[in-house]
């Protein structure tokens, strides 16, 4: 992981490469035999993978029922849409702040654990979320779920925007997916992030410091949520419906397997190629085959037996040893 | 008088299904208390048991020629306890496969090693999909313990009953295993201190080996005793794996007889709720949960283990 | 990925040399796999959405052979229109977030011309909102929750199979004269078990029978005995059970064991044949409801499951049931309604199926069966069956009686269901 003192960038290469990547999408993501949608929801997982990293591969804090939060925020945009006013910011602002008041009503329960009591607790809990979501029906629509959710256009005071194309949502996701993406690398990089990281190394010496370990825990936790509820409103939009199904254990495993298969614990990146490759691979999987669950666990085991730094961390080895063999080359050996 | 005599038949009822939770945390409960790796394929492994279960009771004669109608022709009773023995041995073999794959994980963060089994989990139940389809099947068992018999009034199961008395002979057959025996002292060394185990000239990687085979053949013991009672589909593992971390939880890692405290308070929270407040039995669970964990950290007898960091 | 492997070039990693190529070989076996589809003259493409994996893998597999062997039959005397039909079946994994994907993928990359399939509410929600925005339409051919007709119901969505408030209306009157008026219900704690039980309160309260008592079950149970016991503890005439699922499976094997299937008497909602077949009858109780029955003696039926058995010599399922029947029927009549409207074009095929009617004979049912234009569900004969003791292993159900639709109306449906109008629905003429 980069341990980088001193002030980074705001806007960094790795960024600039994939921002022009996922802006230049719409243009050729149909000549590659893939579809608009595909990358609505590819967008929306990153952000999702991104928040959840925050939790996981920064913190060291293993939850497993992340998908509870994800499915409020969806719950809470739908509510907000159907029953308060048609507003885009209303809704996205309801998904982020009942995700984060969720998110924060758990965390006062975990934040003074770890390890597999944290990781049972963030299971339960997520449990109890989507047993209310089935059982609220009268809120929720329950099994049949939370249905003619509208997309608002984006209104911007002198000009509205319809979003009500594929590619016209696309960009809005992919603007908050820049926003998330700028904001969490500062925090990264930040003072804050700096503690996280050494909650992930050693929370007991962190605590020793001085630093309140109890409070970034539960506000990585609350922060996490909440980026985990916009990207739920955001799938509250491209799906025009919310269901029980993101919170359960199932689904809040996948995020799980998308970060490590990404590299998410050694980098930054990590949960955006997660996430990419997990929809990419299932559909091409999927479309192949119908026992294509076979093969994305056998990969999903291969890379944990061979290389648990997922993709990520295979590349950074690979630049790694380039950089020390060119480092090698320069120096030669002298007696 | 009323009321506690219809609370009472809910009582038996809690208690023998917690029995059983018991006997489906077991395995699970021993390869975290001992090698402290979570394994969520502990749920597959239990329907893989069933299956494999189901399929050597119900041998087609043709498969082996004459000895395979001499096989079928015997009583249901005799197939049906051989597959009680065989079943768990085979599965305890493909768990020992699994343990082979694990072993890159230790020493990393205990979350490799339970992310590796989430995967295993996937592909077992696939693979089950794929050899016996997706349909509901059935596990014969034999006319001794099937049907019901009339008690107090009531009806009762009287294969539950076997396989509570069951659930209850498995467990002390293996707290005596790991109290009494000489195999179950290396265990019990191996996961307090292996390097010293280590020391002692004893083969650790071997050790583990059978820990994880023996652990892995006890669910697929737990899931041949829960098919009849819950059905036998593919998915049928991932009702057993969530109450088995739970009970774990609750119980407290590293502690046998936590396990099965905690077994039987589940079956009785669960039972006395649906009784009396029938939407919030599985809630109630999860509830129950986060109720001990909240005022005893560590569940109910909980040690300190690894894998809390 | 791509940009960053151009800039560093200078040393060929072998793991880079292959990554290429491995890349390549990928896309270019993704893009093989996009249909060839011309507008107008050329095949028409259907996009089968069911289940292959999930709570619902099974009911799915079956679904979809219903939908081919109409398929097949069609093509086989050339195509519709003259155009050959051509199918793509995605997984839909009992999960409504890959219902959308599935429907997404199959409109925008696929260009499929009509949806088929589903058996989860769910799933058949999310497919209908996509359907319903880009005018595609939909056959829901097998989810029984009376909401797909009622609050959920869409212009471009029909539905093929009985609901649970078909079922009840079927069972309920019957039931209450046969056995009794103490009723208990026993309701999976979700919106199908609820409404289906509400309907069966209705209709018993209305005939002068009363709920002693209502047990709500949450979805996940696999344990009935606490249920059970109560049930043993109140002694009703007649428990009403409206648990689906694997619950469901659970209840009868647990039910079974306890010999507790004949007293008191049992009534279920429908029970879908690839759920049940192949098990011991003990575990098929009470009386439920089906909406056809391979051994009904009518004319059609045995060539029906001839061809059904040609087609599909190797599945574990030797005789079909209603999950495919119901498959083939709305896929057949859907083929059929293009045929008579001469057309694609969605708004015409649309008006062919409100208006459908079609024989009892060529249902291969005891009535006649048409479309509620109003509704979108289609109304059919339905039957009531207990299990077959002492018949062969595939004669499970003995039919006890034959319901005409218009007595077992769901009467709910008409007020709670709104139509997008013709206006509102986009044109789409594939």
């Amino acid at each position: 992981m980069n341990t980088n003192t001193g002030v980074a960038a705001w806007i960094t290469r790795p960024m600039l490469i994939t921002f022009a990547l996922l802006v230049s999408l719409p243009l050729w993501i149909e000549s590659v035999g893939l579809y608009q949608y595909l990358g609505v929801e590819i967008v929306i997982w990153m952000v999702f993978a991104l928040g959840f990293n925050l939790l996981l591969g920064y913190t060291g804090l293993p939850a497993f029922g992340h998908g509870a939060y994800f499915g409020i925020g969806a719950y809470a945009f739908g509510l907000s849409q159907l029953h308060l006013a048609e507003s885009l910011w209303l809704g996205i602002f309801c998904a982020m702040f009942f995700a984060a008041l969720g998110g924060a009503m758990v965390a006062t329960f975990l934040s003074h654990r770890r390890g597999i009591y944290y990781a049972l607790l963030t299971i339960a809990f997520g449990q109890v979320f989507w047993f209310l979501s089935i059982k609220w029906h009268r809120l929720t629509g329950g099994e049949d779920g939370l249905l003619n959710i509208p997309r608002p256009d984006l209104d911007l005071g002198f000009v509205s925007i319809s979003l009500a194309s594929n590619q016209a949502l696309f960009y809005f996701v992919l603007l908050l997916f820049v926003l998330v993406v700028i904001g969490l690398w500062r925090l990264i990089h930040s003072p804050f992030g700096t503690v996280i990281k050494a909650i992930k190394q050693n929370e007991m010496r962190t605590a020793f410091i001085g630093y309140n370990v109890w409070l970034y825990k539960w506000l990585v936790f609350t922060l996490s949520a909440s980026i985990a509820g916009l990207a739920g409103g955001m799938f509250a939009m491209a799906q025009e419906s919310a269901y029980p199904d993101v919170m359960s254990l199932h689904a809040s495993g996948f995020v799980v397997m998308m970060v490590l298969i990404g590299g998410g614990m050694v980098s930054f990146w990590g949960p955006v190629i997660g996430a990419a490759v997990y929809f990419l691979a299932r559909d091409l999987l999927g479309a192949a085959t119908e026992t294509w669950l076979l093969w994305y666990g056998l990969m999903f085991m291969a890379v944990i037996m061979f290389k648990p730094e997922g993709i990520a961390g295979a590349w950074q080895g690979l630049v790694k040893r380039r950089k020390e063999s060119a480092r090698v080359e320069k120096k030669p050996f002298t007696g | 008088m009323d009321f506690l005599a219809n609370l009472a038949p809910h009582l038996v009822n809690g208690i023998t299904l917690g029995l059983l939770f018991a006997l489906i945390a077991l395995g699970f409960m021993l390869i975290v208390g001992v090698m402290e790796v979570i394994n969520l394929a502990h749920g597959s492994l239990f329907a893989l048991g069933a299956y494999v279960a189901m399929t050597i009771i119900g041998i087609e004669p043709q498969w082996f020629g004459p000895l395979g109608e001499w096989y079928a022709a015997l009583p249901a009773g005799l197939r049906y306890s051989f597959a009680l023995v065989l079943a768990p041995i085979l599965v305890g073999l493909v768990g020992m496969l699994l343990e082979f794959c694990l072993r890159g994980t230790y020493g990393k963060d205990p979350l490799f090693g339970l992310l590796l089994t989430f995967g295993a989990a996937m592909v077992i139940e696939e693979l089950i999909r794929i050899i016996w389809g997706s349909g509901e099947q059935v596990l014969q068992t034999p006319p001794a313990i099937s049907g019901a018999f009339i008690w107090n009034g009531l009806i009762w199961s009287s294969y539950r009953f076997f396989a509570a008395g069951f659930s209850v002979l498995a467990i002390v057959m293996v707290w005596l295993f790991l109290e009494r025996t000489p195999y179950g002292a290396i265990i019990k060394a191996g996961a307090h201190d292996s390097e010293m185990v280590r020391a002692l000239g004893i083969n650790l990687s071997r050790l583990r080996l059978y820990v994880f085979g023996f652990g892995v053949a006890l669910a697929a013991l737990a899931g041949i005793i829960m098919a009849p009672i819950w059905g036998l589909r593919p998915h049928v593992g991932v009702d057993a794996v969530i109450p088995a971390f739970l009970i774990i939880a609750l119980g407290g890692v590293g502690s046998f007889g936590g396990a099965v405290v905690a077994g039987v308070l589940v079956g009785l929270t669960v039972g006395i709720t649906g009784a009396y407040a029938s939407e919030w039995s599985l809630m109630s669970m999860y509830i129950l949960l986060i109720a001990v964990i909240s005022f005893r950290a560590r569940g109910l007898f909980g040690k300190k283990s690894v894998l809390e960091n | 990925m791509s940009t960053k492997q151009a800039r560093h070039s200078e040393k060929a990693h072998p793991m880079r040399r292959v990554l290429p190529g491995v890349a390549a070989a990928v896309l270019g076996a993704y893009i093989a796999q996009v249909p060839v589809a011309a507008a107008g003259m050329g095949p028409i493409i259907i996009g089968l959405t069911s289940d292959a994996s999930g709570q619902y893998a099974n009911s799915g597999a079956s679904d979809r052979r219903g939908m081919l062997m109409a398929i097949a039959e069609f093509n086989a005397k050339g195509g519709v229109l003259g155009r050959k039909i051509v199918t793509i079946h995605i997984d839909t994994e009992t999960t409504p977030a890959t219902g959308s994907r599935a429907a997404e993928r199959l409109i925008s990359r696929d260009k499929v011309s009509f949806l088929i399939g589903a058996v989860s509410s769910g799933v058949a929600n999310a497919i209908s909102q996509v359907a319903q925005k880009n005018g595609v339409i939909y056959l829901n051919t097998n989810s029984s929750s009376p909401t797909e007709s009622g609050k959920n119901c869409h212009r471009v969505k029909f539905v093929w199979d009985g609901n649970g408030a078909n079922f009840a209306q079927a069972a309920v009157t019957n039931a209450l004269n046969t056995y009794g008026k103490k009723w208990q219900l026993v309701t999976n704690d979700y919106v199908w078990g609820h409404n289906t039980s509400k309907a069966t309160r209705t209709l018993v309260e209305k005939a002068g029978g009363t709920i002693v008592d209502e047990i709500l079950v949450p979805q996940g149970t696999r344990d009935f005995s606490s249920t059970l016991l109560k049930i043993q503890q109140v002694k009703p005439d007649v428990v009403a059970a409206a648990v689906g699922g694997d619950d469901q499976k659970a209840m009868r094997q647990q039910v079974a064991q306890l010999g507790m299937g004949q007293n008191p008497a049992w009534i279920n909602n429908q029970q879908d044949w690839p759920d049940v077949y192949g098990l011991p009858t003990d575990n098929l109780f009470g009386v439920f409801g089906t909406t056809w029955y391979y051994n009904l003696d009518l004319p059609g039926v045995a060539d029906f499951v001839a061809r059904y058995q040609k087609m599909y010599p190797d599945t574990k399922m030797r005789v079909p049931g209603n999950v495919f029947y119901n498959g083939y029927m709305a896929t057949h009549s859907l083929l059929q309604a293009i045929e008579t409207a001469g057309t694609t074009n969605n708004h015409a095929v649309i008006k062919q199926l409100e208006n459908l009617k079609v024989s009892a004979r060529e249902r291969m049912q005891h009535h006649d069966a048409w479309m509620n234009p109003k509704t979108h569900q289609m109304q059919q004969t339905i039957y009531l069956a207990t299990a077959n003791t002492g018949g062969d292993k595939d004669d499970m159900f003995k039919i006890i009686s034959e319901s005409a639709p218009e007595t077992v109306a769901d009467a709910n449906a008409e007020a709670t269901c709104k139509l997008e109008s013709l206006a509102d629905t986009p044109v789409y003429e594939p």
